[in-house]
């Protein structure tokens, strides 16, 4: 295990930001830590790199104490918070130059690594330009670069897509899913369900400074989010007519949608279809919806994970 | 439009109230202000300097002067054996002048022919002349009075004070005066106003992140900051020294490698007070605040626009804790009196020392405040 956390806490006063949390990352891993604004998770991940000091508990980073061996540890992770940590004076070349010089990179290596940089997380295009000159998604790029710079074998992201949009952020993952071509692990944090679905090989579901739970994606959504629904979508004048025909597969409307629980969908798609049909209800939309993250966080804390975010 | 324009004052009103390092430092800053020239100007006698007197005569007649002296409270006196040994302590800028009571003083006084002799450090106008008239002053209004007393009619002719004599042989100007003082002025400004930047700024950014996350000690972090501070304080030292040379061409020493270290130690010192501040300093506009004030109340200490003698006694003795105090005397030394390595020794000691506790403060203080 290249992280090992067990038992740690950190308290401001009273509230405790992270209370008693355990778990432990596989090398070569992609680790989700998936909640809601305020769940800890940020806390947590400045714990590990350093940036804070926690109360109670031992995190063992590539065999070395956090606490006895602090400077060592800072060298083997490469941290990427959610803001962008670059001097927008400066050029690309130059903030990349900056955060070498940080981990004392010889000329050779940091040369190599900006290779790296311009290959695999394409800022080569940019290079020389200054910061406060580039896109949203390029700044990133530079960001996830300089965190890159020193080639930590753990690379830790605080929210690295909050505020992206479709196109980038997918651009993004599959940036991080490349690094794991580099036997980077990456340890992230996010409140998109979607995020953490597609890029993570397991998801810590993180909730009041706790784990509520944490597993591979697909087995928490099977074990905790429960069975697949049938989402029918009908034209607006016949919604009525069409709940009061799925009355016996206890429809409900959601959004605008008749959402249907349903432990053997396929078969259940069937009968909807036929049932709306003859009875002269066309759909326009009919579908089989597996339980996803967002469903798993309602299960575990009762409330929606997009609106506590 | 009047409603934005509100709506920006009142935020930018309650941010300011939101941030209690500014509020306090936008009231410290006039309160340390009239506090400081209550207690430099607000009083009856606003100026003390020191003086040497050697007194050959030693009898009652002479212990009533030095005590009648004493009473003006115009000098901080010290009395001397021999007046060789007062110079010493003149020429090393300890006293401001000398008054030498000769052996035969009391007899010439009763045959109305006393004289005194006076030398002073001219290399400050202004505190030598007030010096010499105050002494002129003083022989007049004593002895009139103590003729008065003796003889009961008035007394008409003054006791003559004989001679003086500057230090410095060429006459001391005010351009001479003020270059050395006006040298001071990056020392504490620049040099700690950009350092006081330096952390705050990047905690605000979030880019002190990023740094914090890296395998470095603290020190590391003062030091890289500290070499960037002392290349913009450089440059304002040497555009000054370059205007002040050419635009006023002041009979100066220019003993650059003896004013180089001094520069270096003063900035040295003016860094680690404006990092101090700036680990403290939790928003950028509290701690250029702070900066400023300080910066302001400590130019008081180094006879930058006025001559430290016009401070109170008590606040004279608190310039001997404050570092750039020796930074601005070390320069007057160089630049006006000519000094030596072995005259400067002194003032190095102590800017090394002072810097030297003002960084481990520094980093105890990133370790309390940064690294919370």
């Amino acid at each position: 295990m290249i992280i090992e956390i067990e038992g740690l806490a950190k308290y401001y006063g009273e509230v405790k930001a992270v209370d008693g949390v355990s778990f432990s990352v596989e090398e070569g891993e992609t680790f989700g830590l998936l909640g809601p604004n305020g769940a800890g998770k940020t806390t947590l991940m400045e714990v590990l790199c350093g940036l804070r000091r926690f109360d109670r508990g031992k995190v063992t980073i590539n065999g070395f104490d956090l606490n006895k061996d602090s400077l060592k540890v800072r060298g083997m992770i490469g941290f990427c918070p959610q803001e962008t940590l670059l001097y927008d004076l400066l050029n690309v070349r130059e903030n990349l130059a900056f955060s070498a010089s940080l981990y004392s990179l010889s000329s050779k290596k940091f040369k190599e690594r900006l290779d790296f940089s311009s290959e695999v997380l394409g800022v080569g295009e940019f290079l020389n330009r200054r910061v406060q000159q580039l896109s949203g998604g390029m700044k990133r790029r530079a960001n996830l670069a300089s965190s890159l710079i020193h080639d930590p074998p753990i690379v830790i992201l605080d929210e690295p897509t909050v505020g992206f949009d479709p196109t980038i952020k997918r651009e993004f993952w599959d940036l991080l899913k490349n690094l794991k071509n580099y036997g980077k692990t990456v340890l992230l944090s996010t409140h998109d369900m979607y995020e953490a679905d597609e890029i993570c090989d397991r998801v810590a579901i993180m909730e009041k400074g706790k784990i509520a739970a944490l597993d591979k994606p697909h087995v928490l959504k099977k074990t905790i989010g429960g069975e697949p629904s049938i989402h029918v979508k009908v034209k607006e004048p016949q919604v009525k007519r069409a709940l009061a025909v799925l009355k016996e597969y206890n429809g409900r409307l959601v959004d605008s949608e008749i959402k249907i629980l349903a432990s053997n969908p396929w078969q259940t798609m069937s009968e909807v279809s036929n049932k709306l049909v003859s009875q002269g209800i066309f759909t326009d939309k009919i579908e089989i919806v597996e339980p996803t993250l967002e469903d798993v966080f309602i299960k575990l804390s009762g409330r929606k994970l997009s609106e506590e975010s | 439009m009047m409603n934005s324009v509100i709506g920006i004052a009142v935020k930018d009103v309650k941010t300011f109230f939101r941030e209690r390092g500014t509020v306090f430092w936008t009231i410290a800053f006039p309160v340390m202000i009239l506090l400081l020239f209550t207690a430099i100007f607000g009083r009856e006698i606003p100026f003390n300097a020191n003086i040497g007197i050697v007194d050959y005569q030693k009898d009652s007649v002479t212990a009533g002067v030095i005590s009648g002296f004493n009473q003006t409270g115009l000098f901080t006196i010290q009395t001397f054996n021999n007046t060789a040994e007062a110079l010493n302590e003149l020429n090393a800028a300890k006293l401001r002048a000398v008054l030498t009571i000769p052996q035969n003083f009391t007899s010439d006084l009763s045959q109305a022919k006393a004289n005194v002799s006076l030398v002073v450090d001219g290399t400050n106008p202004d505190v030598s002349r007030l010096i010499r008239d105050a002494t002129k002053t003083f022989f007049s209004e004593y002895y009139k009075q103590f003729y008065y007393q003796i003889h009961g009619v008035n007394y008409t002719a003054p006791i003559t004070v004989d001679e003086e004599v500057a230090v410095v042989g060429q006459q001391i100007g005010y351009k001479e005066n003020i270059v050395p003082g006006m040298l001071t002025y990056p020392l504490l400004f620049s040099s700690m106003v950009v350092s006081t930047g330096a952390i705050v700024f990047e905690r605000e950014k979030g880019t002190l992140k990023k740094i914090r996350a890296a395998p470095i000690p603290p020190i590391n972090m003062l030091l890289g900051k500290t070499l960037a501070a002392m290349l913009q304080t450089a440059i304002s030292i040497f555009i000054m020294a370059t205007l002040a040379y050419v635009l006023l061409g002041p009979k100066l020493t220019w003993n650059i490698p003896l004013l180089i270290p001094i520069f270096f130690l003063g900035s040295i010192n003016g860094i680690a007070l404006g990092l101090i501040i700036s680990c403290i300093g939790r928003a950028p506009q509290e701690a250029s605040n702070a900066a400023t004030t300080i910066a302001i109340v400590l130019q008081f200490f180094t006879g930058m626009y006025f001559p430290i003698e016009y401070l109170p006694t008590f606040m004279q003795q608190m310039g001997r804790f404050i570092p750039v105090t020796y930074a601005a005397q070390a320069l007057r030394d160089i630049m006006i009196r000519n000094a030596t390595i072995t005259d400067l020794l002194l003032p190095m000691g102590t800017l090394t020392g002072s810097a030297v506790i003002l960084y481990a403060v520094g980093i105890l203080l990133y370790r309390r405040w940064v690294e919370k």
